[in-house]
């Protein structure tokens, strides 16, 4: 059919009816509109999706030690002297009797010296070096979900338990780490405001120069009676539909990229990077973005179009 | 029914095209407007079709004086006039079927009767064979019919035509006069500018107005009817 119209076309001969008044169907420069919308998306595809990674490590960071805390106890004291394994073992015991008592803790797991040769080994070598060297205790805690619990408090009995007994409740590093995920959040909000905005000022400055292009055409249907509406429809529609050409386009290509990165990435054995599975929302989301931006620049278009027309006497 | 009054019109800063315009057009009647090339005879149709806001003075159609109406009634004017342009500017991407199915298209009327109208008023004009026709393909004679089919489809209130049948064999023009004849019986108003002395004289039973060196005359009396322009040359 395609073919035949155009061959029809070339002929001198239109048997379809054309879709629009003015000759939109043909118009080369919405190859561009249809290219820009396409890098838009694209672009908004890859901002969204780490925009959702980061979300997700957030989450995951927080989630991992929600509730959660360590005491170590250190093998040397405050003033530099190092403590026998003995002295060690005692402080540890001396932790867990209060830790155990206390109201705020559901549960409490005391590593074994197996368990912490394998946790420093990597650092300090075999488990031979182990034997000449003290190890320390760690107790990992488990608060009760919900209870707002004063880590400060605990500390203090703990260093009054062992000077050495020091509580960390991973605080420190990951308000850190959650400041710096959050600042690059804002500038992926901003940059997807950026995309918005861009695609906004390109679908009005492509509606323009169609008009400009087009004023003749225009002119006539203002004289015919045509009303404001009946023209902008029109151009709307256009803008829709080669928006959602383009940005159809700009997602598939976002997606392959996203997939590839999910594969690339994803056989790092760091550990840092949650598993990339995306919630239904954001799947629904990134789905509609082709539909949320070509209904954008049907309402840019309309605005346009109904400012220009009503300059018109 | 149309009424001008102490009208003028200037393009930009430029010297008035058109000074003092006066006249009455009663409704249903039929004028000639004729007069040398450049003497304001297309500036005068862009104020009738309003195509053009006067720089000054007063003009009332259809009872609204358009110098106080709203776009919305601007809108509703311009429906009820019918314009054949000189240049007849169709748009060259629409078949001649889609180019006169326009107006009806405009003013929202259904498909089926558009089809059925439009594709009687081609055989109308002749043009039946060439309903998917584009533009480009037709003879200038051709697209003229195109031009003022569209005009008429909607059986408009007011018919205003610039140089109708300036491209038309004497037969064809003929019948296209008869076909503004017979919307004039029907109640159309009609001033068709031209300067096909000709084609005027054998409709010479309508008034006829002559543009001379920026001042008009009425070549046969007609009440209520002045006419005054001046040269933009």
């Amino acid at each position: 059919m395609f073919i035949f119209k155009y061959k029809n076309r070339s002929l001198g001969i239109s048997k379809k009816p054309e879709k629009y008044d003015l000759p939109l169907e043909k118009d080369k420069g919405g190859r561009f509109l249809m290219i820009l919308i396409g890098l838009m998306t694209f672009l908004m595809i890859l901002t969204l999706s780490a925009s959702f990674i980061l979300t997700a490590m957030n989450k995951s960071w927080s989630q991992g030690i929600e509730n959660k805390a360590t005491v170590e106890i250190q093998t040397t004291a405050p003033d530099g002297e190092s403590l026998s394994k003995e002295d060690i073992k005692a402080a540890t015991k001396r932790a867990k009797d209060y830790l155990n008592n206390h109201p705020y803790i559901e549960s409490i797991e005391v590593m074994s010296d197996a368990e912490i040769i394998n946790l420093i080994s990597p650092w300090l070598g075999g488990e031979n070096i182990m034997d000449n060297i003290p190890l320390p205790g760690i107790i990992s805690i488990n608060f009760h979900e919900g209870v707002v619990n004063d880590p400060n408090e605990i500390a203090t009995e703990l260093q009054k338990i062992g000077p050495n007994i020091r509580l960390d409740t991973h605080q420190g590093w990951l308000s850190d780490i959650l400041r710096l995920t959050g600042s690059v959040q804002f500038a992926a909000i901003m940059m997807g405001l950026i995309i918005t905005l861009t695609t906004v000022v390109a679908v009005a400055g492509s509606i323009q120069s169609r008009m400009a292009v087009y004023k003749d055409e225009l002119e006539l249907l203002h004289l015919m009676g045509a009303s404001d509406r009946y023209i902008s429809r029109q151009l709307q529609r256009y803008a829709f539909f080669t928006a959602l050409k383009g940005s159809f386009i700009g997602m598939i290509v976002g997606w392959l990229v996203i997939v590839f990165i999910n594969l690339y990435a994803g056989n790092t054995d760091l550990g840092l990077l949650p598993n990339f599975t995306l919630s239904y929302f954001q799947i629904v989301s990134l789905l509609l973005l082709p539909v949320i931006l070509s209904i954008l620049s049907m309402l840019t278009s309309k605005q346009t179009v109904l400012r220009f027309l009503r300059q018109m006497p | 029914m149309i009424r001008f009054e102490h009208v003028g019109l200037r393009y930009g800063i430029g010297p008035e095209v058109l000074t003092d315009i006066n006249f009455t057009l009663e409704p249903g009647s039929f004028h000639f407007l004729s007069g040398p090339s450049g003497a304001g005879k297309t500036s005068l149709l862009s104020l009738l079709y309003l195509g053009q806001t006067p720089t000054r003075g007063l003009v009332t159609m259809f009872g609204q004086n358009i110098g106080q109406i709203s776009r919305e009634e601007r809108k509703n004017l311009r429906r009820k006039i019918g314009v054949v342009f000189q240049d007849f500017r169709l748009l060259a991407h629409l078949s001649a079927f889609d180019n006169i199915a326009l107006p009806l298209r405009i003013n929202g009327r259904p498909e089926r009767e558009i089809k059925e109208n439009v594709d009687e008023l081609m055989d109308w004009v002749g043009l039946g064979d060439y309903r998917d026709m584009l533009p480009n393909t037709l003879s200038g004679g051709q697209q003229q019919r195109v031009a003022i089919a569209r005009s008429v489809i909607t059986r408009p209130r007011l018919l205003l035509a610039d140089e109708p049948t300036g491209n038309l064999d004497d037969e064809i023009g003929l019948r296209l006069m008869g076909l503004f004849d017979q919307l004039n019986r029907m109640g159309t108003t009609v001033l068709i500018a031209s300067h096909n002395t000709a084609l005027i004289e054998k409709f010479g039973h309508h008034p006829k107005l002559i543009l001379e060196d920026g001042a008009t005359r009425l070549d046969k009396p007609y009440p209520g009817l002045k006419y005054k322009m001046k040269d933009a040359s």
